[in-house]
């Protein structure tokens, strides 16, 4: 399976979707589309539905209604076979972290391209770059329950870029970090963007997109309430 | 494929105490069938030879013409099914008669004339002593002209036959039911290690991971504990034979007679690998995710 991006399509295409949960919306009949490259903002207060629409993007959430392309592909189309190759083009930073505690920095952002198949020299390689570009390149060998809100966010974000993928998903990244750590990570975003990968991050927090110029999503009680530039 | 066994090395340390239990079960039930198949092994070797004594007695006819004896015999030799035929007089029956019993004597008192008849004694090829084979002999030896009565022990037929089909039956149920025993053992294991971990399991499907990669360490895993489990067994059977067998055959000679099959319980460490990803390929088969 393979990124059928090709280069004619957005990069993530929402057409009427609808996506329930126990007879509870939680996204209602949402349209718009993220261009190749972009950098965008979901926003909303909490419970507005930010999560929801970025597990349908990569596929952990089937829409109810409506459909859902990324580069190309149909995700109502989609065998559940090929699911796991087209999660390998999309890097999610999560809420939760999602870190394996049992392992360590290293392994952490590794798992990314074991799961890929690469060979162990290129995960060396690799792995000790992104540490490097995140500045966690000492914290290598630490375990994730030892480092800060800050650092663990770091590594999160390494292991979603590790593998260079299409698309960036991030679930309300700076959620924990103080002002500075904050900055330092929309600062990593940014130079990802710069690079060609399309970035789409889910924040309450206004203070990341404001003034920024970027295209931001607003979400309320799971309506696309506006879209606009800051 | 290599990473898949560091996972799998990894889960065995970190879950060391679950996976020693199951080690030590999958190792009581293999030591269990080990001694059955031994007492199957010793038993059938004991019952092997036992076919070899086995005879039948041919009763001829009151005063048989030589003629008629010598055409019975060959009649009997062109049979596939017979090892050996022997003529034996009524005089030498007699007289082996006698020798058997020298020391009742006063049987014999005030006997004018052998009651003895001529008999033909006939030995089957080992693979003839059968219930069915010999039954069909019997009726086939009573067709021939001057045969009068076919004799041969049926009840120890019988015997043998029932001692070696229960023994081979006790055997099957208990290496199907242990069998299948460790089977749920691996099984239950390997469903307990996959639910602890989860959280970890849906981080790799996040991030991209195929069925495959997800349930090659579980397959790696239930093969180590039924290897494992396997290997104890081994050193197990080979306890009984050094510190059991050999320390009773000192003081009881008997015990010098009983067979120990070593290439037999040498797949006991595969057969453990086989019955372990048996019982992980199970639990991953069955399990949602």
């Amino acid at each position: 399976m393979t990124w059928a991006d090709d280069g004619n399509n957005p990069m993530i295409h929402f057409n009427g979707v609808t996506k329930d949960y126990d007879n509870q919306t939680a996204l209602r009949d949402i349209t718009f589309s993220v261009e190749k490259g972009e950098m965008i903002f979901v926003t909303g207060p909490s419970g507005s539905g930010k999560t929801t629409l970025l597990k349908l993007i990569y596929f952990a959430e089937k829409p109810d209604r409506g459909t859902i392309s990324i580069a190309g592909w149909e995700t109502g189309q989609l065998k559940e076979s090929s699911i796991p190759f087209l999660r390998r083009n999309i890097g999610i930073v999560f809420q939760d972290f999602r870190l394996l505690h049992n392992k360590n920095v290293f392994e952490n952002v590794a798992m990314a391209l074991r799961i890929r198949g690469a060979g162990e020299k290129e995960i060396k390689a690799r792995v000790y770059e992104t540490l490097k570009a995140v500045n966690l390149r000492h914290k290598a060998d630490v375990f994730p329950r030892r480092l800060s809100g800050g650092e663990q966010q770091r590594v999160v974000i390494s292991r979603a870029i590790v593998a260079e993928p299409t698309v960036i998903l991030a679930d309300e990244p700076t959620g924990n970090l103080d002002p500075d750590t904050a900055e330092g990570v929309m600062r990593t975003f940014k130079e990802i963007n710069a690079k060609g990968t399309t970035v789409l991050i889910a924040t309450h927090n206004r203070e990341l997109f404001r003034n920024s110029g970027r295209r931001v999503i607003r979400l309320d009680m799971g309506n696309l309430v506006a879209e606009d530039r800051t | 494929m290599t990473y898949a066994f560091i996972l799998a090395f990894q889960s065995l340390i970190r879950e060391k105490w679950i996976n020693l239990l199951s080690v030590l079960t999958i190792a009581s039930g293999l030591l269990i069938i080990s001694l059955a198949l031994f007492t199957v092994y010793n038993i059938d070797a004991a019952t092997k030879n036992l076919p070899e004594r086995f005879s039948m007695i041919l009763y001829l006819d009151n005063d048989i013409q030589k003629e008629k004896v010598d055409a019975a015999v060959g009649i009997l030799k062109k049979n596939h099914a017979v090892l050996s035929v022997r003529y034996i007089p009524k005089d030498e029956a007699l007289k082996e008669l006698k020798t058997t019993l020298k020391n009742s004597s006063y049987v014999f008192e005030g006997l004018d004339e052998n009651p003895l008849p001529d008999a033909i004694e006939v030995k089957l090829k080992k693979d003839s002593v059968g219930q069915e084979t010999v039954r069909k002999f019997a009726g086939e030896a009573m067709k021939i002209p001057g045969v009068k009565e076919v004799d041969y022990a049926e009840k120890f037929l019988s015997t043998l036959n029932y001692l070696r089909v229960g023994m081979k039956t006790i055997g099957l149920i208990l290496i199907a039911s242990l069998g299948a025993g460790i089977i749920f053992v691996c099984y239950s294991t390997v469903k307990i290690l996959f639910y602890r971990r989860n959280e970890e399991i849906e981080t790799f499907k996040l991030l991209g991971a195929t069925k495959a990669f997800i349930r090659t360490p579980f397959l790696v895993e239930g093969a180590l504990i039924g290897t494992s489990g396997g290997i104890v067994s081994l050193l197990g059977i080979f306890a009984f034979y050094y510190i059991v067998l050999l320390r009773l055959s000192v003081s009881m000679p008997i015990f010098k007679a009983i067979l120990f099959p070593w290439d037999l319980f040498l797949v006991l460490p595969f057969v453990g690998t086989f019955l372990g990803v048996t019982g992980a390929a199970i639990a991953i088969g069955r399990l949602k995710y």
